[in-house]
């Protein structure tokens, strides 16, 4: 397994690049044989629900966007790294009001609290460079599940 | 837009979801199933076969649905469940709330 960097600075198409990187990476194996599809799906779930995030709620200012995604494997762990240049946001407050303010069936709000359900090592600030850092872990061997009220 | 509604019979229809349901699409299911509700259709099977992309705000409209179609006494029913959006099933656990079947023509078996 192989370290993997790649750059995105379109919000109109970077959900549309990552999936098609994830369907090659799918192709080529680069996560066998520790990772079954079921985490690479995981893993795919949590990089999709934290861009859609950003595509939809963070503040660029006037700046073009620039998001580097870098995926770690490293035993039955991936690591993963989502940097980007908004103006960022602090994460352990917006996850504990939406776990606070979920609704029963809910609507709105399950994306963070997705993300936070499928990863392990949760943290987002601010990097030495200006640009604000997502770190996460998805872990060949856990099974995790989100709490929604029903 | 990648999703397509089928109708079954009076009350039911078919929603083939296509490739994702997810944030870039899911107000626009939302509004389609709407419609439905509002035409009479009271039952959804919606068709994962083909997706690839289930998302929390996709998840979210087929929450709405539910909370719209459950008072009337509608069901909102899951076949052909493709891998990734099992994954979604699983971690969200909201088997406990979709039924599902393994294919269409098991779902129209028990609906009809």
């Amino acid at each position: 397994m192989v370290t993997t960097r790649h750059r995105f600075s379109d919000l109109d198409s970077v959900m549309d690049e990552v999936h098609a990187l994830f369907e090659h990476w799918e192709e080529e194996g680069l996560f066998e044989p520790l990772f079954d599809r079921d985490k690479i799906q995981l893993m795919r779930l949590a990089v999709h629900e934290w861009l859609a995030n950003l595509v939809q709620h963070a503040d660029f200012s006037d700046r073009t966007p620039e998001i580097t995604l870098d995926l770690h494997p490293n035993g039955e762990r991936v690591r993963c790294v989502i940097e980007d240049n908004s103006e960022g946001f602090d994460l352990d407050v917006k996850l504990l009001d939406r776990m606070n303010g979920l609704d029963k069936y809910p609507e709105r709000g399950m994306g963070l609290l997705m993300l936070n359900a499928a990863t392990e090592f949760l943290d987002y600030r601010r990097g030495t460079n200006g640009h604000h850092r997502l770190e996460f872990s998805v872990s060949a061997d856990d099974n995790p599940w989100l709490s929604i009220p029903f | 837009m990648t999703f397509s509604i089928e109708p079954w019979t009076e009350k039911t229809v078919v929603v083939h979801v296509g490739k994702a349901l997810d944030f870039r699409n899911a107000a626009n299911f939302k509004a389609s199933c709407q419609d439905q509700v509002r035409d009479g259709i009271r039952n959804f099977v919606l068709d994962f076969s083909e997706t690839g992309i289930l998302d929390s705000t996709g998840l979210g409209s087929i929450f709405s649905l539910y909370r719209q179609v459950s008072p009337l006494e509608g069901q909102v029913v899951f076949a052909s469940v493709s891998r990734p959006v099992q994954v979604v099933v699983q971690l969200t656990r909201t088997y406990k709330v979709f039924r599902q079947f393994p294919s269409l023509e098991a779902a129209r078996e028990t609906l009809q």
